[in-house]
């Protein structure tokens, strides 16, 4: 991604235009209110109930960070584990790959069942889903080492331990950055759905909340802020990657893998 | 071949000056790759000796081991049979005086230009800040002074190239085996860099192997070419190479210099059986 004025410019220009269409749109049709309200409402909404979302939005917040910082420790220990243990490659790994292929959002209501109703339930599934994409992309990550380059250590007697130090884990940072990056917009994802599933706080709790009262403008209103969520976390690790692994750009990643 | 040019009657006659000691020597090296699915008969009973000093290039088809060659020589790799010595002493663990280039730069993205090259300073936990004075002046006789501080990918293949040779003689290694380390490079950039080669061989004295698939850039570099077989690798030929040193690009267009590549050329080609292969032997 690259800032520029015409970048920002351009679509700037094409999202006020889009809001101006959806406001006339909705006038001329008279489409009712809680089918879909103008942008004007949601504004409204915004301004009137700002002290409610901020509170329900620090809460998924912090489900979503936490669960995040839970499933980046773990996940990178156990992308290490699994590179230097054949036996945890042979044992553990393909159960891990297993419970990657089932729906980790399918476990939210076991785990009110196992660790309660509150924050901890949330962080649980937050964990789980963006767990994943920072194993599969640490692991490519740690092994993906030219070959020539584990030869000189060896001639110039490196240890092991030299070896995962200058060679393999700067070498998985782009890598795992482009985990992270799938991982933290999941992982926001997971706490809304845990808190659809049972909750009385958080912004899944409040777009259900919204839903029940027909009040359409809220529940919009919190998928916008959804997004900036999202988006502002997805940024931020955007630049700590470019501070922490500016040669990122020179390496041919693997995205996806959710 | 023409029994009568100067280049057949030095064929396989290397004199050695008895002077010179004996630096690297194999004898009746056998390369088997077991796996489960197949076996490779990568190396067949390859024999000869490297003195002291000498620059010594192996061609050969693609395939026929000589980077395996390489591997076992320098002690990563170890023989199915046969013998390695180095310095008169067996090979049976990684060496540590060899430098090593290798086809692809393979640079550590992250570090600058002097970074990568105290690289096997830093493995070797050798005290820093002499080498970093050497590996300063390494980059000043490549041409490099001024780009210690930038990155690889700011650097053309050719430079990183020239910053891979750096690494390999940071260490200060007696010899240095070299695995196709200009192949990839266009034609110009590489008689650059065998002249610049040719420049340091001759200041620092190393034992130098090298492996190319270039017929001529072997003559051009080296006392003896070794020129292999296909698949499983045999010695068909040593043959020494008795042009005058220093050597110069004009050497090329020399009626000697002609003879010695259309020598290996239909070597190669006898050997690989296709007779299309040994057009070039024929004009
Ligand atoms: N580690 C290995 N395991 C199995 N086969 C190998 C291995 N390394 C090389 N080979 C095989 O040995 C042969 C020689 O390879 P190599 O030494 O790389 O040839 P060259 O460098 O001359 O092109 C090839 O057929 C290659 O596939
Ligand atoms: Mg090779």
């Amino acid at each position: 991604m690259k800032f520029s004025v015409k970048n920002v410019a351009e679509p700037l220009i094409f999202f006020v235009a889009l809001l101006a269409l959806w406001e006339v749109l909705v006038e001329f049709f008279r489409v009712p209110a809680f089918i879909l309200p103008p942008p004007g409402d949601l504004y409204v909404a915004f301004t009137a109930k700002f002290y409610i979302l901020y509170k329900h939005a620090m809460v998924t917040f912090i489900e979503a960070v936490g669960g995040f910082t839970l499933s980046f420790i773990l996940g990178v220990a156990f992308a290490v584990g699994v590179v230097y243990s054949r036996h945890l490659q042979n044992t553990i790994y393909p159960l891990i790959v297993i419970l990657y292929a089932m729906p980790k959002s399918a476990f939210a209501p076991l785990m009110v069942i196992w660790i309660g109703y509150g924050l901890y339930s949330k962080i649980a599934i937050a964990f789980l889903v963006a767990f994943f994409p920072i194993v599969v992309n640490t692991v490519v990550g740690l092994k993906e080492v030219e070959p020539e380059l584990l030869d000189l250590a060896r001639i110039n007697k490196g240890s092991e331990f030299d070896i995962f130090r200058k060679i393999r884990l700067p070498n998985s940072l782009p890598y795992m950055f482009a985990g992270i990056k799938v991982a933290i917009v999941l992982s926001v994802t997971g706490a809304i759905v845990a808190e659809f599933v049972a909750a009385n706080e958080g912004l899944g709790y409040l777009i259900l909340q919204a839903n029940y009262s027909l009040d359409t403008a809220l529940a919009l209103v919190i998928l916008l802020i959804l997004a900036f969520l999202s988006l502002a976390l997805f940024i931020g690790v955007e630049v700590l990657q470019r501070k922490l692994a500016p040669w990122s750009a020179e390496v041919r990643q693997i995205e996806g893998s959710f | 071949m023409r029994d009568s040019s100067p280049a057949a009657q030095n064929d396989t006659i290397v004199t050695w000056d008895p002077r010179v000691p004996l630096l690297i020597d194999i004898q009746d090296v056998l390369k088997i790759f077991k796996s489960a699915v197949k076996t490779v008969h990568a190396l067949d009973h390859i024999s000869f000796e490297v003195h002291e000093g000498d620059f010594v290039s192996l061609v050969g088809p693609s395939g026929c081991g000589k980077s395996t060659l390489l591997k076992i020589i320098s002690g990563l790799l170890p023989a199915t049979s046969g013998k390695v010595s180095v310095n008169g002493k067996a090979v049976d663990a990684p060496l540590d005086n060899v430098g090593m280039v290798f086809q692809s730069p393979v640079l550590l993205k992250w570090k600058t230009v002097i970074g990568n090259v105290m690289l096997p300073v830093e493995f070797a936990r050798l005290e820093k800040p002499p080498y970093l004075e050497k590996a300063r002046s390494l980059l000043r006789l490549v041409g490099l002074e001024g780009f210690e501080e930038m990155y690889p990918h700011e650097l053309s293949g050719g430079m990183q190239q020239r910053v891979s040779l750096c690494r390999a003689l940071v260490t200060d290694p007696e010899i240095l085996l070299m695995d196709e380390p200009f192949g990839a490079l266009d034609a110009m950039t590489r008689d650059e860099l065998d002249l610049e080669l040719l420049r340091i061989w001759d200041g620092k004295r190393k034992t130098v192997l090298f492996v190319t698939h270039n017929i001529q850039e072997a003559v051009f570099l080296s006392d003896t070419v070794i020129v292999m077989s296909p698949r499983p690798g045999r010695v068909i030929r040593k043959l020494g190479i008795d042009l005058p040193r220093p050597r110069a690009m004009e050497m090329m267009s020399a009626g000697k210099f002609g003879e010695y590549t259309l020598q290996i050329r239909a070597m190669l080609a006898s050997s690989s059986g296709t007779p299309g292969a040994a057009v070039g032997s024929t004009t």
